[in-house]
């Protein structure tokens, strides 16, 4: 697997509204994902020259409280090649949704743990496409058993493709 | 006065959620268990505390004031 890109919490786009909170953990930026109402967050970039293969989104968390219970997250991609004919303007093309497991959460507050989630619907994605990256908690347990109490603090994400 | 209806319990869970900042060691299910419960436990005894306050206070102060007095106490007892 080959490192294809990294997102950052700095780098994160928000909707209007129900989207994580933008703070430091001990002086790390993080998205404090609240643990009873689903908030997305959102990262726009160029997929990568090369990039090959079925992808992989690793959502790198913490809890800011909870030492036991289980999240889950909801991954969704949208890529727009050159030609295609999404309005970008007034318009989304979200392929459907990619669910990560239902995961324990560290028995330490704080510690951090990692979640693969494998992006079987990831639009089409190739090289060159203006790609928008969306991440969800699912908080409200309607897709995924989420149980764990308090913000779920995502500090990275990463992008893995086969190469 | 009847137990909180769905969506202030629902509030009640949130809030607590999203301002506890201390290791928790249960879980979502577990937490709304014990809002639930607690409610009930003030829905079922509240006649009792009423009257557990001493006139002219119970007399003369309102609902909310008394409800604030009682959140004061148990925090000053148990808020930490």
């Amino acid at each position: 697997m080959a490192t294809r890109v990294v997102c950052t919490p700095f780098s994160a786009e928000f909707p209007s509204a129900a989207f994580p909170q933008l703070l430091q953990t001990n002086r790390r930026p993080a998205l404090a994902y609240d643990a009873s109402t689903d908030e997305t967050a959102y990262w726009t970039f160029i997929a990568p020259q090369g990039l090959t293969g079925a992808l992989t989104l690793v959502v790198t968390y913490a809890m800011a409280s909870a030492t036991s219970g289980t999240v889950g997250f909801q991954a969704q991609v949208e890529a727009i090649s050159d030609g295609d004919t999404v309005d970008t303007d007034s318009a989304t093309s979200f392929d459907t949704v990619n669910n990560s497991a239902s995961t324990t959460v560290p028995g330490t507050a704080g510690y951090i743990d990692q979640i693969s989630i494998t992006l079987t619907n990831a639009d089409s994605i190739a090289s060159g496409d203006l790609v928008r990256l969306s991440l969800n908690r699912d908080a409200d347990g309607s897709a995924i058993t989420d149980s764990a109490t308090g913000d779920c603090y995502v500090l990275a994400v990463e992008l893995r493709d086969a190469a | 006065m009847a137990v909180l209806p769905e969506p202030e319990r629902l509030a009640v869970w949130s809030r607590w959620m999203q301002t506890n900042a201390e290791d928790c060691g249960i879980t979502k299910a577990e937490l709304r268990a014990a809002v639930d419960a607690l409610d009930d436990f003030l829905d079922a005894n509240a006649t009792a505390l009423n009257n557990a306050l001493p006139q002219p206070a119970r007399g003369a102060l309102s609902t909310a004031q008394k409800a604030r007095l009682l959140s004061y106490v148990t925090l000053r007892r148990w808020g930490g």
